[in-house]
Protein backbone atom coordinates (compact mmCIF):
# COMPACT_ATOMS: atom_id res chain seq x y z
CA UNK A 1 0.00 0.00 0.00
CA UNK A 2 1.81 3.68 -0.93
CA UNK A 3 0.88 5.42 2.20
CA UNK A 4 0.12 9.12 1.47
CA UNK A 5 1.80 10.41 5.13
CA UNK A 6 4.87 12.96 4.50
CA UNK A 7 7.97 10.93 5.23
CA UNK A 8 9.73 13.58 7.39
CA UNK A 9 13.29 12.34 6.77
CA UNK A 10 12.81 13.00 2.38
CA UNK A 11 13.27 16.59 1.48
CA UNK A 12 12.64 17.38 -2.08
CA UNK A 13 15.88 17.68 -4.08
CA UNK A 14 17.51 18.91 -7.23
CA UNK A 15 19.75 17.19 -9.18
CA UNK A 16 21.19 20.66 -10.49
CA UNK A 17 23.25 20.92 -7.45
CA UNK A 18 24.92 17.46 -6.97
CA UNK A 19 28.20 17.37 -5.12
CA UNK A 20 30.82 15.07 -7.11
CA UNK A 21 29.73 12.86 -3.58
CA UNK A 22 25.96 13.50 -4.46
CA UNK A 23 26.59 12.04 -7.78
CA UNK A 24 27.91 8.68 -6.32
CA UNK A 25 25.64 8.55 -3.23
CA UNK A 26 22.62 8.87 -5.89
CA UNK A 27 23.87 5.81 -7.95
CA UNK A 28 24.31 3.69 -4.80
CA UNK A 29 20.63 4.85 -3.54
CA UNK A 30 18.85 4.36 -6.56
CA UNK A 31 20.04 0.34 -6.89
CA UNK A 32 18.16 -0.24 -3.23
CA UNK A 33 14.96 1.72 -4.19
CA UNK A 34 11.67 0.66 -3.74
CA UNK A 35 9.00 0.97 -6.80
CA UNK A 36 7.63 4.34 -5.77
CA UNK A 37 11.21 5.77 -5.71
CA UNK A 38 11.63 6.35 -9.59
CA UNK A 39 7.99 7.55 -9.62
CA UNK A 40 8.90 9.92 -7.12
CA UNK A 41 12.39 11.58 -8.51
CA UNK A 42 10.29 11.85 -12.26
CA UNK A 43 7.71 13.43 -10.46
CA UNK A 44 10.04 16.16 -8.66
CA UNK A 45 11.75 16.58 -12.03
CA UNK A 46 8.46 18.15 -13.33
CA UNK A 47 6.93 19.59 -9.88
CA UNK A 48 10.24 20.04 -7.90
CA UNK A 49 8.49 20.92 -4.51
CA UNK A 50 5.91 17.53 -4.56
CA UNK A 51 6.52 14.94 -1.87
CA UNK A 52 5.24 12.29 -4.31
CA UNK A 53 3.77 11.39 -7.11
CA UNK A 54 0.32 11.62 -4.80
CA UNK A 55 0.82 14.72 -3.52
CA UNK A 56 1.80 16.26 -6.59
CA UNK A 57 -1.49 15.09 -8.42
CA UNK A 58 -3.59 16.26 -5.89
CA UNK A 59 -2.08 19.73 -5.18
CA UNK A 60 -4.25 22.45 -6.60
CA UNK A 61 -1.44 23.91 -7.79
CA UNK A 62 -0.05 21.54 -10.04
CA UNK A 63 -1.42 23.35 -13.19
CA UNK A 64 -3.01 21.25 -16.11
CA UNK A 65 1.01 21.43 -18.01
CA UNK A 66 2.66 20.19 -15.39
CA UNK A 67 -0.15 17.32 -15.21
CA UNK A 68 0.41 16.65 -18.96
CA UNK A 69 4.18 16.78 -18.25
CA UNK A 70 3.47 14.14 -15.63
CA UNK A 71 1.71 12.09 -17.46
CA UNK A 72 4.05 12.17 -20.46
CA UNK A 73 6.67 10.72 -17.96
CA UNK A 74 4.41 8.25 -16.14
CA UNK A 75 3.54 7.05 -19.29
CA UNK A 76 6.61 6.03 -20.62
CA UNK A 77 7.65 4.65 -16.96
CA UNK A 78 4.89 2.32 -17.73
CA UNK A 79 7.40 0.53 -20.43
CA UNK A 80 10.59 1.33 -19.24
CA UNK A 81 10.11 1.10 -15.42
CA UNK A 82 12.78 -1.18 -13.49
CA UNK A 83 10.39 -3.62 -12.02
CA UNK A 84 6.57 -4.66 -12.35
CA UNK A 85 5.22 -2.66 -9.56
CA UNK A 86 6.95 0.28 -10.53
CA UNK A 87 5.25 -0.35 -13.97
CA UNK A 88 1.97 -0.69 -12.73
CA UNK A 89 2.38 2.10 -10.01
CA UNK A 90 3.12 4.21 -13.26
CA UNK A 91 0.67 2.98 -15.42
CA UNK A 92 -2.49 3.95 -12.34
CA UNK A 93 -0.25 7.30 -11.97
CA UNK A 94 -1.04 7.73 -15.67
CA UNK A 95 -4.86 7.34 -15.17
CA UNK A 96 -4.60 9.73 -12.50
CA UNK A 97 -2.95 12.71 -14.01
CA UNK A 98 -5.88 12.74 -16.35
CA UNK A 99 -8.27 12.13 -13.95
CA UNK A 100 -6.98 15.11 -12.17
CA UNK A 101 -6.63 17.16 -15.25
CA UNK A 102 -10.32 16.71 -16.18
CA UNK A 103 -11.55 16.80 -12.50
CA UNK A 104 -9.42 20.58 -11.82
CA UNK A 105 -8.76 22.15 -14.65
CA UNK A 106 -11.37 20.59 -16.67
CA UNK A 107 -9.45 19.80 -19.61
CA UNK A 108 -8.78 16.52 -21.66
CA UNK A 109 -4.92 16.04 -22.19
CA UNK A 110 -5.27 12.34 -23.67
CA UNK A 111 -6.22 11.38 -27.01
CA UNK A 112 -7.29 8.05 -25.92
CA UNK A 113 -10.54 6.56 -26.42
CA UNK A 114 -13.02 6.90 -24.22
CA UNK A 115 -13.42 3.22 -23.91
CA UNK A 116 -9.82 3.57 -23.08
CA UNK A 117 -10.48 6.00 -20.51
CA UNK A 118 -13.28 4.03 -18.96
CA UNK A 119 -10.90 1.13 -18.67
CA UNK A 120 -8.24 2.96 -17.06
CA UNK A 121 -10.12 4.56 -14.69
CA UNK A 122 -11.80 1.81 -13.56
CA UNK A 123 -8.72 -0.13 -12.75
CA UNK A 124 -7.09 2.92 -10.96
CA UNK A 125 -10.23 2.73 -9.13
CA UNK A 126 -9.82 -0.97 -7.69
CA UNK A 127 -6.30 -0.89 -7.12
CA UNK A 128 -6.65 -0.64 -3.67
CA UNK A 129 -2.77 -0.39 -3.10
CA UNK A 130 -3.45 3.16 -4.41
CA UNK A 131 -4.32 5.85 -1.74
CA UNK A 132 -7.87 6.12 -1.38
CA UNK A 133 -8.15 9.85 -2.30
CA UNK A 134 -6.10 8.78 -5.64
CA UNK A 135 -8.43 6.63 -6.60
CA UNK A 136 -11.50 8.92 -6.02
CA UNK A 137 -10.32 11.01 -8.92
CA UNK A 138 -11.07 8.41 -11.11
CA UNK A 139 -14.78 8.15 -10.30
CA UNK A 140 -15.21 11.88 -10.29
CA UNK A 141 -13.64 11.95 -13.78
CA UNK A 142 -16.22 9.79 -15.13
CA UNK A 143 -18.71 12.39 -15.73
CA UNK A 144 -16.35 15.10 -16.64
CA UNK A 145 -17.88 17.93 -18.98
CA UNK A 146 -14.37 17.65 -20.68
CA UNK A 147 -14.32 14.04 -21.01
CA UNK A 148 -17.74 14.20 -22.81
CA UNK A 149 -16.62 16.49 -25.81
CA UNK A 150 -13.88 13.49 -25.95
CA UNK A 151 -13.70 13.43 -30.07
CA UNK A 152 -12.93 9.88 -29.58
CA UNK A 153 -15.75 9.35 -27.32
CA UNK B 1 26.16 -7.23 -18.94
CA UNK B 2 29.49 -5.34 -20.26
CA UNK B 3 29.11 -2.70 -23.43
CA UNK B 4 30.05 -4.54 -27.02
CA UNK B 5 32.47 -1.52 -27.60
CA UNK B 6 34.18 -1.61 -24.19
CA UNK B 7 37.83 -2.80 -24.69
CA UNK B 8 38.12 -5.87 -22.75
CA UNK B 9 40.93 -4.63 -20.00
CA UNK B 10 38.62 -2.54 -19.05
CA UNK B 11 36.26 -5.48 -17.65
CA UNK B 12 39.06 -6.87 -15.42
CA UNK B 13 39.91 -5.80 -11.99
CA UNK B 14 42.84 -3.63 -11.35
CA UNK B 15 44.60 -6.84 -10.42
CA UNK B 16 44.62 -8.62 -13.34
CA UNK B 17 45.60 -5.56 -15.44
CA UNK B 18 48.63 -5.25 -12.43
CA UNK B 19 49.66 -8.82 -13.26
CA UNK B 20 49.27 -8.91 -16.97
CA UNK B 21 51.26 -5.91 -16.93
CA UNK B 22 54.15 -6.96 -15.43
CA UNK B 23 53.67 -10.33 -17.26
CA UNK B 24 55.39 -9.41 -20.29
CA UNK B 25 52.44 -10.84 -22.50
CA UNK B 26 51.43 -9.58 -25.56
CA UNK B 27 49.04 -7.69 -23.80
CA UNK B 28 51.50 -6.14 -21.17
CA UNK B 29 51.57 -2.66 -22.62
CA UNK B 30 47.74 -2.06 -22.70
CA UNK B 31 46.67 -3.25 -19.44
CA UNK B 32 49.73 -0.93 -18.28
CA UNK B 33 47.83 2.04 -20.01
CA UNK B 34 44.52 0.70 -18.96
CA UNK B 35 45.87 0.27 -15.08
CA UNK B 36 48.46 3.34 -15.31
CA UNK B 37 44.77 5.16 -16.99
CA UNK B 38 43.22 4.43 -13.89
CA UNK B 39 45.99 5.31 -10.92
CA UNK B 40 47.63 8.25 -12.26
CA UNK B 41 45.02 10.87 -11.73
CA UNK B 42 44.56 9.71 -7.93
CA UNK B 43 47.82 9.74 -7.33
CA UNK B 44 48.96 12.89 -8.61
CA UNK B 45 46.40 14.69 -6.90
CA UNK B 46 47.75 13.06 -3.52
CA UNK B 47 51.39 13.96 -4.37
CA UNK B 48 50.00 17.66 -5.53
CA UNK B 49 48.00 18.14 -2.26
CA UNK B 50 50.95 17.03 0.06
CA UNK B 51 52.68 20.72 -0.99
CA UNK B 52 54.93 19.62 -4.35
CA UNK B 53 54.29 21.93 -7.02
CA UNK B 54 52.93 20.68 -10.19
CA UNK B 55 55.79 20.10 -12.16
CA UNK B 56 57.36 17.93 -9.47
CA UNK B 57 54.32 16.15 -8.94
CA UNK B 58 54.18 14.55 -12.22
CA UNK B 59 57.57 13.85 -12.25
CA UNK B 60 57.02 11.90 -8.58
CA UNK B 61 54.31 10.34 -9.82
CA UNK B 62 55.61 8.99 -13.04
CA UNK B 63 58.39 7.75 -10.64
CA UNK B 64 55.89 5.98 -8.83
CA UNK B 65 53.90 4.68 -11.46
CA UNK B 66 57.37 3.17 -12.58
CA UNK B 67 58.94 1.94 -9.88
CA UNK B 68 55.30 1.03 -8.05
CA UNK B 69 54.14 -1.07 -10.91
CA UNK B 70 57.02 -2.17 -12.52
CA UNK B 71 59.41 -3.14 -10.29
CA UNK B 72 56.65 -5.62 -9.21
CA UNK B 73 55.92 -3.84 -5.97
CA UNK B 74 52.74 -3.75 -6.03
CA UNK B 75 52.44 -7.26 -8.10
CA UNK B 76 54.21 -8.86 -4.74
CA UNK B 77 51.18 -7.66 -2.52
CA UNK B 78 48.60 -8.23 -5.50
CA UNK B 79 46.63 -10.88 -3.46
CA UNK B 80 43.27 -12.12 -2.18
CA UNK B 81 44.09 -10.23 1.25
CA UNK B 82 44.97 -6.95 0.07
CA UNK B 83 41.29 -6.49 -0.73
CA UNK B 84 41.01 -2.80 -2.31
CA UNK B 85 42.90 -1.31 -4.58
CA UNK B 86 42.14 2.26 -3.62
CA UNK B 87 43.52 1.44 -0.25
CA UNK B 88 46.72 -0.53 -0.90
CA UNK B 89 47.31 2.15 -3.88
CA UNK B 90 46.69 5.70 -1.14
CA UNK B 91 49.10 3.74 1.43
CA UNK B 92 51.76 2.88 -1.36
CA UNK B 93 51.96 6.47 -2.67
CA UNK B 94 52.08 8.00 1.07
CA UNK B 95 54.75 4.87 1.55
CA UNK B 96 56.67 6.51 -1.68
CA UNK B 97 56.95 10.40 -0.49
CA UNK B 98 58.09 9.05 2.79
CA UNK B 99 60.94 7.55 0.90
CA UNK B 100 61.04 10.23 -1.94
CA UNK B 101 64.73 11.62 -1.48
CA UNK B 102 65.92 7.97 -2.33
CA UNK B 103 64.42 8.10 -5.65
CA UNK B 104 65.31 11.66 -6.57
CA UNK B 105 68.84 10.82 -5.81
CA UNK B 106 68.70 7.61 -8.35
CA UNK B 107 67.15 10.09 -10.80
CA UNK B 108 63.66 9.63 -12.53
CA UNK B 109 63.32 5.65 -13.84
CA UNK B 110 61.40 5.51 -17.15
CA UNK B 111 60.43 1.88 -18.38
CA UNK B 112 61.27 0.83 -21.72
CA UNK B 113 58.96 2.53 -24.19
CA UNK B 114 57.51 4.85 -21.31
CA UNK B 115 54.48 5.58 -19.62
CA UNK B 116 51.69 7.46 -20.93
CA UNK B 117 53.16 11.59 -20.48
CA UNK B 118 51.25 14.38 -18.76
CA UNK B 119 50.80 15.81 -22.27
CA UNK B 120 48.85 12.82 -23.37
CA UNK B 121 46.95 12.64 -20.50
CA UNK B 122 45.59 15.90 -20.73
CA UNK B 123 44.68 15.23 -24.69
CA UNK B 124 43.00 11.95 -23.06
CA UNK B 125 41.13 14.97 -20.59
CA UNK B 126 42.59 13.31 -17.46
CA UNK B 127 44.76 16.13 -17.22
CA UNK B 128 45.51 16.89 -13.41
CA UNK B 129 43.05 19.50 -11.34
CA UNK B 130 45.27 21.81 -9.20
CA UNK B 131 44.27 19.97 -5.51
CA UNK B 132 46.64 21.52 -3.67
CA UNK B 133 43.99 23.04 -0.96
CA UNK B 134 42.60 20.04 0.01
CA UNK B 135 44.31 17.64 1.90
CA UNK B 136 46.37 14.54 0.31
CA UNK B 137 43.84 12.10 1.23
CA UNK B 138 40.86 14.12 0.28
CA UNK B 139 42.30 15.08 -2.95
CA UNK B 140 43.28 10.96 -3.83
CA UNK B 141 39.85 10.35 -3.11
CA UNK B 142 37.76 12.97 -5.39
CA UNK B 143 40.18 12.22 -8.22
CA UNK B 144 39.63 8.80 -7.63
CA UNK B 145 35.97 8.45 -7.86
CA UNK B 146 36.00 11.17 -10.51
CA UNK B 147 38.15 8.71 -12.64
CA UNK B 148 35.36 6.23 -12.19
CA UNK B 149 32.65 8.44 -12.84
CA UNK B 150 34.33 9.48 -16.18
CA UNK B 151 34.77 5.62 -16.94
CA UNK B 152 31.28 4.99 -16.49
CA UNK B 153 30.10 7.96 -18.09
CA UNK B 154 31.94 7.30 -21.48
CA UNK B 155 30.42 3.44 -21.36
CA UNK B 156 26.88 4.91 -20.97
CA UNK B 157 27.76 7.21 -23.88
CA UNK B 158 29.06 4.74 -25.91
CA UNK B 159 26.11 2.75 -24.99
CA UNK B 160 23.84 5.44 -26.04
CA UNK B 161 25.52 6.08 -29.21
CA UNK B 162 25.21 2.49 -30.50
CA UNK B 163 21.53 2.57 -29.59
CA UNK B 164 21.21 6.09 -31.85
CA UNK B 165 20.10 7.44 -28.85
CA UNK B 166 22.56 10.63 -28.34
CA UNK B 167 19.28 12.42 -26.90
CA UNK B 168 19.50 10.80 -23.93
CA UNK B 169 23.16 10.98 -23.38
CA UNK B 170 23.02 14.89 -23.98
CA UNK B 171 20.34 15.27 -21.55
CA UNK B 172 22.78 13.08 -19.08
CA UNK B 173 25.34 15.02 -19.82
CA UNK B 174 23.38 18.13 -19.47
CA UNK B 175 21.31 16.97 -15.82
CA UNK B 176 24.05 14.89 -14.04
CA UNK B 177 27.70 15.05 -15.32
CA UNK B 178 27.43 19.48 -15.49
CA UNK B 179 25.81 19.66 -12.36
CA UNK B 180 28.39 17.26 -10.87
CA UNK B 181 31.02 19.38 -12.03
CA UNK B 182 30.46 22.42 -12.74
CA UNK B 183 27.27 22.76 -10.24
CA UNK B 184 25.11 24.42 -13.15
CA UNK B 185 22.33 22.34 -14.67
CA UNK B 186 20.14 23.32 -17.91
CA UNK B 187 16.48 22.92 -17.66
CA UNK B 188 14.54 21.00 -19.27
CA UNK B 189 12.90 23.76 -20.79
CA UNK B 190 16.39 24.47 -22.64
CA UNK B 191 17.37 20.79 -23.06
CA UNK B 192 14.02 19.75 -24.56
CA UNK B 193 14.27 21.83 -27.86
CA UNK B 194 17.61 21.15 -28.84
CA UNK B 195 16.87 17.33 -28.10
CA UNK B 196 13.39 17.61 -29.45
CA UNK B 197 11.60 16.10 -27.15
CA UNK B 198 8.95 17.25 -24.36
CA UNK B 199 9.80 17.58 -20.28
CA UNK B 200 8.17 15.07 -19.30
CA UNK B 201 10.08 12.44 -22.07
CA UNK B 202 12.79 14.42 -21.03
CA UNK B 203 12.83 13.32 -17.66
CA UNK B 204 11.68 9.80 -17.79
CA UNK B 205 14.81 9.13 -20.36
CA UNK B 206 16.80 10.47 -17.50
CA UNK B 207 15.58 8.41 -15.27
CA UNK B 208 16.29 5.27 -17.38
CA UNK B 209 20.21 7.15 -18.42
CA UNK B 210 21.03 7.50 -14.45
CA UNK B 211 19.94 3.93 -13.76
CA UNK B 212 22.21 2.70 -16.58
CA UNK B 213 25.11 5.09 -15.25
CA UNK B 214 24.26 3.45 -11.74
CA UNK B 215 24.98 -0.17 -12.81
CA UNK B 216 27.75 0.60 -14.58
CA UNK B 217 29.18 2.49 -12.08
CA UNK B 218 28.98 -0.35 -10.00
CA UNK B 219 30.60 -2.37 -12.07
CA UNK B 220 33.57 0.07 -12.62
CA UNK B 221 33.79 0.10 -8.76
CA UNK B 222 34.01 -3.71 -8.22
CA UNK B 223 36.66 -4.35 -10.75
CA UNK B 224 38.78 -2.46 -8.48
CA UNK B 225 37.88 -4.74 -5.60
CA UNK B 226 38.58 -8.74 -5.24
CA UNK B 227 36.55 -9.76 -3.07
CA UNK B 228 32.94 -8.85 -3.77
CA UNK B 229 32.17 -9.03 0.12
CA UNK B 230 34.35 -5.61 0.23
CA UNK B 231 31.82 -3.88 -1.94
CA UNK B 232 29.57 -2.44 0.32
CA UNK B 233 32.32 -1.68 2.90
CA UNK B 234 34.15 0.94 -0.26
CA UNK B 235 31.21 2.22 -1.01
CA UNK B 236 30.47 3.28 2.59
CA UNK B 237 33.74 4.64 3.07
CA UNK B 238 33.95 6.54 -0.11
CA UNK B 239 30.64 8.28 0.44
CA UNK B 240 31.99 9.15 4.06
CA UNK B 241 35.22 10.88 2.74
CA UNK B 242 33.80 12.87 -0.18
CA UNK B 243 31.40 13.82 2.67
CA UNK B 244 33.56 14.81 5.59
CA UNK B 245 36.42 16.91 3.44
Amino acid sequence: MYELEPDPNRQPSSDAHNTLGDTLSWAFELDNSPAIAGATWLTREIVPNARDPFDAILDAATTAKQLEELKTAYKMLRTTGATMPERNLAARLYAATIAAALVRHNTLITRQSDAALTRAFDELYADETIPERIRMLATLAADAPARRSNPRA
Amino acid sequence: MPSPSRDSSATQTNWDLIRDAASGSESARGSLDAVTKRAWPAVYAYIRASGRQSEEAAELTQGFMADVFLSRQLLGKADQSRGRFRTLLINSVRNYLADMHRRQTAGLRKPTGGITPLDQMRERGDEPVDTSEASPERAFNARYVAVLIRAASERLHAELASAGDLASWEIFQARVLRAAFDGNAPSYDEIGPRVGLDKGTCAARLLVAKRRFASILMEELRATIDNPADLQAEITELRALLSNG
